[in-house]
C-alpha cells in the first residue's frame, strides 16, 4: 500500500526536528501538523501532545524525523534521528531530510517489528495549512450518527480537513511565546487577528439584546392587533406588503437571537440574512432619496390619474367595439347587450372612485414613499399591491364575487354544460364514483331536453368566449406584471450575497473538494503534489445557500396553465395558505 | 512521456499524451484540434456582411456596432466556457482520478474522484446526436450497497475519441486500478 | 437449400421492429426467440426498437443479444412516426458499425420496420420482411395500408409469413410474386407451458381468456357471451388476462350482471404468469376478429386445456381438428362451440392434459423456425441486391404511376441523403462494435456474472 504523507508547505523551511501529526491507519496517511524544534525534552513533547489531545479529541503523535540541512550532512545528526525513533515509538516511523535548497527530500519509513524491509511507495502531498483550516468541504457532512462510526465512513480528505480544522489549538502558539516547545506552523510567525473585528464581536452582544427587546414588542402588538378585528387577518394575508414585513421581521429575529450557531449552514445563514437586509436597505434608501429630490412624488401623481383615465376610456372603447359586431362576428344580440352594458357600469364606478381619490392621491404617494426606508422589496410589495388595487376593475370582471352573471363563472358553467351534455349526446355518463365514463341509457325525455339544452349552450358558446379572451388577457397583462414585481423580490429575498462574496474574495472558504498538481519529478525521489482547494462553483454557492421565502413560485406549467385558462378556472396572482405550506 | 495521434469521432484529429510520473501515477491528456483561424474568420466575416446588410437597408450605424459588439462577446463566451482545448486525466493510485478539462482561454475546471469512490473505469456505449459512440467512464460505488453504482460520470466529453484511443486510456488506468485490488491482498498474506 | 450443412455462412442480422421488450406480444417473443436460436446456430444478431420510457441507448440480453433502443418519438400504439428519411443517420450507422448483411424487419404495423427497409434497400444491404397479421381490403385505411405494403415490399427481397392464409392474404395486398413469400409458422416453447391439472379446481368449471383487450380480439363478442352462458351455468367461471381500451366493457358487463364472483379480469400479466393461469382452467375460448397465427391457442393447447376459437385467418391451420372446436365470428356460434365443448368436459370424453401436451410439443419448435429462417437467409445471401436504377423501374412498374413516381421520387432523395451522410461521416471512421454475440463473442458466459468492467477488460485483452 502506498503511505501518502500530507505535509503543510509552511513548514518546508522549518529548521530539524521532530514531525508531530496524525496517523490515519486504515487509509495509511499522515497528516502532518506541525514540527517541533531542537532542544527539546521528549517528556515535555510527549506531555504537551496529551494536553492537545485532550483538548482537540484528536490523536496527535510524534510521526517522524524532519532534518534540514544547510551544510554538509551531518553524519551525528541523522544518527541522532534515528535513535528519536526508539524515545517516540510509532509505526512506522516516517524520516524526512532536505538537502540544502534542494527541492527533491528524501523520504524513508522505518518499520521496527517487521523484520522485512520492504521498500514503500511514499507520495509527498503539499498542502496549505491555513486554507485547509479555514475551508469547509461541500457538501457539508451530516452530524447525526454516532462520531465513531462517521470517522470510519468518511472519505479521505474529509479525515484530513477535519484533522487540521480541529487541531486549531495547536497553531495558537508563536514563537515569541515563551514555552518549553518550539512549533513551527502557518501561525508561527504570529497569531493573526484584527482589533475592529473583536470590537464588533464585543459591541453585538448589547445591540442585539436590545433588537431583541424591540422585536418582541413589536411581534406582541401586532398579534394583539390582528387578534382583535377579525377581516384585518384576511385582508393582511391578501396584502403582499404584510407578508413581505412579516418576513424581514422573521429574518431580524434570526439575527439578533443570542443563540451561537451550531454548525456551518446556520451561520452562514445568519451572515446572508444580515447581508441580504442590509443591502435591502441600502437600496431602498437609495431610492428613497432619489424619489424625493426635484419634487418627482408630485409628478408622478399628476400623470397617474390622466393614465387612469386613458386607460378607463380604452377599456370602454373596447367593450363598445365588443358590442358592436367584434371582427366581423355575429354574436348573440341580447346576451352581448346585457354582458357589454354590466362592464360599462363598472367602468363607471372605477372612474368615479379614482376620481374621489385624486386629490388624496400625492399625499398617498408620500407616505408610501417613506416605507422605502424599510428595504427595497417593501417597496416594490406595496407597488405590486397598489397596482392590485388600481386594476380592481379587471379582477372584476374576471370574477365579480360568487355571482352566476360573472363572466368567469358563466363561461365556466359552460364548458361544464357542454362537455356533460356531449356525453348524454352519445349515450354516456360520468361515474363520479369509479372516476370513469360509463355507458347508460337516457329517457327519451331526458335526451330531449339534453339535446335543447346542448344546442342553446352551443350557440351562446361563441358571445361568452369572446368577453372571456379579452379580459382574461387583461387580467393575465397584471398578472404578469405582478409576477415580475414577485420575482424581483424574492431574488433579494433569497440571494445568499455573504456566501457569494466570500466566494469572490475568498474562494478557499468554500471548498468543493481539492485539486492536484504534479510536481517536478526526480529518479528515485516520491512523487511530489501539490493539493490545492477547488472552490465551489457559483451555480452550487446559491443552490446551497438559497435562502428560503414566503412566496413559492407558480408549480404548474405552460400545459396546465393553458388548460385552466381554457376550462375558465381562477389564476391568482397571490397564493392561498394552503399552497404557501410546501 | 509519449504522444501519439488520434481521431475523434467525428473525424477530427486528436492527440493523446500519455505520462508516467511514478508506478503509481499516470497522467494522460486528450488535446483537441486547435480553434482554426479559417473557421474564426469565416465565422466572423458572416456575421459582419449580415450587420452591413442590415446597416444598407436600415440606415441605422448602431447595427454596425451591435455586430462588432456580438462578435466579441461572442468570442469570449466561445473561448472561455464552449471550446476545450484539452481534457485530461490523472490517476493517481491509492489517492484518486482527478478530471480536467482546459478551455482554450485557460479556465481550468477540475474535479477529483477519491479512490474510495471509484468502483470501476470502463467503456460504454452510448447513442449521442445520432451516432452510437464508445465512451469511457466512471463508475462510482454506491455507499448504500456495495454491488450498485449510484452515478457514471464520462471521461472526454468534449472530445471524443475513437475506441482505440479508448482502449490505450482504458489499459493505463486498469493498470493502476489492478494495484489497488491486489493490495489489500498482499497485506492480508503479510 | 443445400447450404444447410456444416459449410453454412454466418450472417450478420439485424431485427427491425418497433415492437421488443419490455412490451409484450406475439411479434415481440418471436423476435426474442429467434434470435436466441441464430445465436445458438452461429449467426450475429442484433435487434433495433425504439426507446420505452426509460430504458434507450444500448441493453444487452441473454446470450449477448445486443438491443438498440431508438429515442424516436412514439406516434401511435407504440409504432413510431416516420417522414422516411429522419431515422436514415442512426440506423446507417448501427448498420456500418455492427457491419450488417441483412436487414430482418417484423410486422407491418411498425413503421420504423418499413424504415428500415427502405433504407437498407438504399444502402444495398439484403432484406428480408415477416409479416404477422391479416389485413382487410374493403376500407379506406386498410386500402391505404396495403398501397404503403406494396410500395416497402416490391423490392424487397424475401418476405417470411406464418401461415398459409397470411401469405395468401399478404400476397393479395401487396400484388407480390408468391414465390418470394415463404410460410414459417410461429413456434412456443413447450417446455415454459407444460400442463398441471393439480392447480385447476375441478367442482368449478372456468374458462381462460387471455389476450390483449382490444377490438382486433373480440372483446365485444366476449362481452355477449360472458352474460348468456353464466346464466345458462351456474357452476361456469371466467379467467380474463390482459389490458386494455376494452377493459371498460367487461367491467361494466360484470357490474350490470352482479357476476364479480365468476368473471376475474386479471389485467396485465407477464409473459412467466401466463401458464399459471393458463393451468387453472378448463377451456381456452379465442375471440379474435383476425389472426395471421395464434400464438395464444398453441400455448393454451400445449398445457392441455381444450380451445374453443373463431374461424378466422390462419386459426384452422394451427392445430389438427381433434384439438380444436372452430366456431363462426358470432356470439351464438360460440356460446354452442362452448357448449358442446362443455358437454365434452362433463362427460369426460376429452382427452388429458398430459397426451395433449406430448402431442402439441412436437408441431412447432423454435429450433426449427429457425433452421428454416436460416435457409431464407441463405438463399437471400445468394440473391443480388437491386441496383438503383433498377429498382426505380420496379418501383414505377409494380406502385401504379402515381405512388410510384412518387416514391422513385423519395428513394432518391434518401440516396442523395445518404451520400451526404458518407460525406459527412465516412464509413472509415465509424469504428467497428465489438461482437459480443454467441459463444464465440468476446462476452462469454462466465464473464457475464461478473462485473462489467472484467468483461471490458477481456475484450480488450483479447
Amino acid at each position: 500500500m502506498v503511505l501518502k504523507v500530507f505535509f503543510p508547505s509552511c513548514c518546508s523551511s522549518a529548521e530539524s526536528g521532530i514531525l508531530i501529526g496524525r496517523w490515519i491507519s486504515e487509509q495509511n496517511s499522515a497528516v502532518i501538523l506541525a514540527v517541533v524544534h531542537f532542544p527539546f525534552i521528549p517528556a515535555q513533547v510527549k506531555q504537551y501532545l496529551s494536553e492537545v489531545q485532550q483538548v482537540t479529541k484528536i490523536k496527535v503523535s510524534v510521526l517522524g524525523s524532519w532534518s534540514n540541512s544547510k551544510q554538509e550532512k551531518e553524519e551525528s545528526l541523522s544518527e541522532f534521528l534515528e535513535d528519536l525513533g526508539t524515545i517516540f515509538s510509532h509505526e512506522p516511523w516516517i524520516q524526512i531530510s532536505k538537502e540544502r535548497d534542494s527541492k527533491f527530500w528524501s523520504c524513508s519509513t522505518l518499520q521496527k517489528q517487521s523484520n522485512s524491509p520492504k521498500e514503500e511507495e511514499i507520495i509527498l502531498v503539499y498542502y496549505d495549512q491555513r486554507k485547509v483550516m479555514l475551508s469547509h468541504l461541500h457538501p457539508p457532512l451530516d452530524t447525526t450518527p454516532s462520531t465513531d462510526h462517521k470517522a470510519n465512513d468518511a472519505s479521505k480528505l474529509a479525515a484530513m480537513f477535519d484533522t487540521v480544522a480541529n487541531s486549531k489549538i495547536l497553531f495558537m502558539t508563536d514563537r515569541y511565546d515563551d514555552g518549553p516547545i518550539k512549533l513551527t506552523h502557518w501561525q508561527s510567525d504570529g497569531v493573526e487577528a484584527s482589533i475592529i473585528v473583536e470590537l464588533m464581536k464585543q459591541a453585538s452582544v448589547p445591540a442585539c439584546m436590545l433588537l431583541t427587546f424591540l422585536l418582541s414588542l413589536t411581534s406582541a402588538i401586532c398579534k394583539r392587533r390582528m387578534l382583535k378585528f377579525w377581516p384585518l387577518p384576511f385582508l393582511w394575508s391578501k396584502l403582499s406588503t404584510c407578508e413581505q414585513l412579516g418576513h424581514r421581521l422573521q429574518h431580524l429575529q434570526v439575527i439578533s437571537s443570542n443563540k451561537k450557531a451550531q454548525n456551518q449552514i446556520q451561520l452562514m445563514r445568519k451572515a446572508n440574512i444580515f447581508v441580504s437586509l442590509l443591502i435591502d436597505v441600502a437600496l431602498g434608501i437609495l431610492l428613497m432619496s432619489w424619489l424625493y429630490r426635484k419634487n418627482r412624488i408630485g409628478h408622478l401623481a399628476d400623470t397617474l390619474i390622466p393614465v387612469a383615465d386613458h386607460v378607463a376610456k380604452e377599456l370602454q372603447d373596447l367593450l363598445q367595439w365588443l358590442m358592436g359586431a367584434p371582427a366581423g362576428l355575429k354574436m348573440n344580440r341580447a346576451l352581448d347587450q346585457v354582458l357589454g352594458r354590466f362592464f360599462l357600469y363598472h367602468i363607471h364606478l372605477w372612474i368615479s372612485y379614482i376620481h374621489l381619490m385624486s386629490p388624496f392621491i400625492e399625499m398617498i404617494l408620500w407616505y408610501v414613499g417613506l416605507s422605502a426606508c424599510l428595504g427595497l422589496t417593501v417597496a416594490l410589495c406595496i407597488l405590486s399591491d397598489i397596482i392590485a388595487l388600481l386594476t380592481f376593475h379587471i379582477y372584476c370582471f374576471y370574477v365579480y364575487g360568487a355571482s352566476v352573471l360573472s363572466l368567469l363563472r358563466l363561461y365556466c358553467l359552460k364548458i361544464y354544460g357542454l362537455s356533460s351534455l356531449w356525453r348524454l349526446f352519445r349515450g354516456k355518463k360520468w361515474n363520479v364514483l369509479r372516476q370513469r365514463v360509463d355507458s347508460c341509457s337516457y329517457d327519451l325525455d331526458q335526451l330531449f331536453i339534453g339535446t335543447l339544452l346542448f344546442t342553446i349552450l352551443l350557440f351562446l358558446l361563441p358571445t361568452t368566449a369572446l368577453y372571456y379572451l379579452v379580459f382574461t388577457l387583461l387580467r393575465l397583462l397584471v398578472v404578469v406584471v405582478q409576477g415580475l414585481i414577485h420575482l424581483l423580490v424574492d431574488l433579494i429575498d433569497s440571494l445568499p450575497l455573504y456566501s457569494i462574496i466570500l466566494r469572490l474574495c475568498r474562494s478557499y472558504r468554500l471548498a468543493a473538494g481539492v485539486k492536484f498538481r504534479v510536481l517536478e519529478q526526480k529518479h528515485g525521489k516520491p512523487l511530489r503534489l501539490l493539493m490545492q482547494i477547488n472552490p465551489l462553483s457559483y451555480g452550487s454557492v446559491v443552490q446551497t445557500y438559497r435562502l428560503p421565502t414566503y412566496s413559492c413560485y407558480p408549480k404548474d406549467s405552460w400545459t396546465s396553465l393553458c388548460k385552466k385558462l381554457f376550462f375558465g378556472e381562477l389564476i391568482y396572482p397571490w397564493k392561498h395558505k394552503g399552497e404557501k405550506q410546501d | 512521456m509519449e504522444e501519439r495521434r488520434y481521431r475523434a469521432v467525428s473525424g477530427a484529429p486528436i492527440a493523446l499524451r500519455r505520462r508516467q510520473h511514478s508506478a503509481s501515477c499516470w497522467e494522460l491528456a486528450v488535446r483537441g484540434p486547435r480553434l482554426q483561424l479559417r473557421s474564426l474568420s469565416a465565422v466572423t466575416s458572416a456575421v459582419w456582411l449580415a450587420a452591413y446588410g442590415l446597416f444598407v437597408l436600415s440606415e441605422s450605424s448602431m447595427v454596425l456596432s451591435a455586430a462588432i459588439f456580438i462578435t466579441l462577446i461572442g468570442l469570449i463566451v466561445y473561448l472561455h466556457f464552449v471550446k476545450i482545448d484539452q481534457e485530461s486525466l490523472l490517476v493517481i493510485g491509492s489517492l484518486g482520478i482527478q478530471v480536467t478539462s482546459s478551455y482554450a482561454s485557460g479556465k481550468e475546471s477540475t474535479t477529483f474522484i477519491e479512490m474510495s469512490q471509484v468502483k470501476d473505469v470502463v467503456i460504454n456505449e452510448a447513442i449521442h446526436m445520432q451516432k452510437v459512440i464508445y465512451y469511457l467512464c466512471i463508475l462510482l460505488q454506491d455507499p448504500q450497497d456495495p454491488q450498485g453504482v449510484s452515478e457514471v460520470v464520462p471521461l472526454f466529453q468534449s472530445s471524443q475519441p475513437r475506441l482505440d484511443c479508448l482502449m490505450e486510456v482504458y489499459k493505463s488506468c486498469q493498470e493502476i486500478l489492478e494495484q489497488r485490488k491486489t493490495a489489500p491482498q498482499s497485506s492480508g498474506i503479510k | 437449400m443445400a447450404a444447410g450443412g456444416p459449410a453454412r455462412r454466418a450472417h450478420n442480422v439485424c431485427m427491425v421492429s418497433d415492437f421488443f421488450y419490455p412490451n409484450m406480444g406475439g411479434v415481440e417473443s418471436h423476435i426474442y426467440q429467434l434470435s436466441q436460436c441464430l445465436i445458438e446456430r452461429g449467426h450475429k444478431v442484433l435487434v433495433v426498437t425504439h426507446a420505452y420510457g426509460t430504458r434507450k441507448g444500448i441493453r444487452y440480453l441473454t446470450n449477448g443479444l445486443k438491443v438498440y433502443y431508438l429515442p424516436l418519438k412514439v406516434m401511435y400504439n407504440q409504432s413510431t412516426a416516420t417522414t422516411l428519411f429522419h431515422s436514415l443517420p442512426l440506423l446507417r450507422y448501427i448498420f456500418v458499425r455492427e457491419r450488417v448483411t441483412i436487414v430482418h424487419a417484423h410486422s407491418s404495423f411498425s413503421a420504423m420496420a418499413h424504415d428500415a427497409l427502405f433504407h437498407a434497400k438504399t444502402m444495398g444491404l439484403r432484406t428480408v420482411f415477416t409479416d404477422h397479421s391479416l389485413f382487410g381490403f374493403a376500407d379506406v385505411s386498410s386500402v391505404l395500408t396495403n398501397k404503403l405494403l406494396t410500395v416497402s415490399l416490391c423490392d424487397t427481397n424475401h418476405i417470411i409469413c406464418v401461415s398459409y392464409t397470411s401469405k395468401e392474404n399478404t400476397v393479395l395486398r401487396a400484388a407480390l410474386d408468391p414465390q418470394i413469400v415463404s410460410v414459417i409458422p410461429n413456434a412456443v416453447d413447450p417446455t415454459d407451458f407444460t400442463p398441471d391439472p393439480s392447480r385447476r379446481d375441478d367442482s368449478i368449471t372456468t374458462i381462460v381468456v387471455v389476450s390483449r383487450l382490444v377490438y382486433r380480439k373480440g372483446i365485444d363478442l366476449l362481452s355477449g357471451i360472458i352474460p348468456e352462458l353464466c346464466q345458462k351455468y351456474p357452476d361456469l367461471h371466467f379467467l380474463v388476462g390482459g389490458e386494455g381500451p376494452k377493459r371498460i366493457v367487461l367491467e361494466e358487463v360484470r357490474e350490470r350482471y352482479q357476476l364479480h364472483d365468476r368473471v376475474r379480469l386479471l389485467g396485465a400479466l407477464e409473459h412467466q404468469d401466463v401458464r399459471n393461469v393458463l393451468v387453472q382452467g378448463h377451456i381456452f375460448l379465442n375471440t379474435s376478429l383476425t389472426e395471421a397465427f395464434c400464438m395464444a391457442i398453441v400455448e393454451a393447447a400445449s398445457c392441455g386445456l381444450q380451445v374453443v376459437s373463431t374461424r378466422v385467418g390462419g386459426i384452422p391451420e394451427v392445430l389438427p381438428e381433434n384439438l380444436i372446436l372452430l366456431c363462426e365470428p358470432s356470439v351464438k356460434s360460440l356460446c354452442d362451440g362452448l357448449e358442446k365443448a362443455i358437454a365434452q368436459l362433463r362427460s369426460g370424453t376429452l382427452p388429458s392434459p398430459e397426451t395433449v401436451h406430448n402431442k402439441v410439443k412436437t408441431f412447432y419448435t423454435w429450433r426449427n423456425v429457425a433452421e428454416r429462417t436460416e435457409k431464407v437467409y441463405e438463399r437471400v445471401a445468394d440473391e443480388v441486391v437491386l441496383s438503383m436504377d433498377e429498382r426505380l423501374n420496379r418501383l414505377i412498374s409494380h406502385c401504379g404511376p402515381v405512388t410510384g413516381y412518387i416514391f422513385a421520387l423519395f428513394a432518391v432523395l434518401n440516396f442523395l441523403f445518404l451520400v451526404f451522410l458518407r460525406w459527412m461521416t465516412p464509413d472509415s471512421i465509424i469504428d467497428v462494435a465489438i461482437d459480443a454475440t454467441g459463444p464465440k463473442g468476446a462476452w462469454t458466459k462466465q464473464y457475464f456474472l461478473g462485473k462489467k468492467g472484467r468483461v471490458k477488460e477481456e475484450i480488450l485483452n483479447s
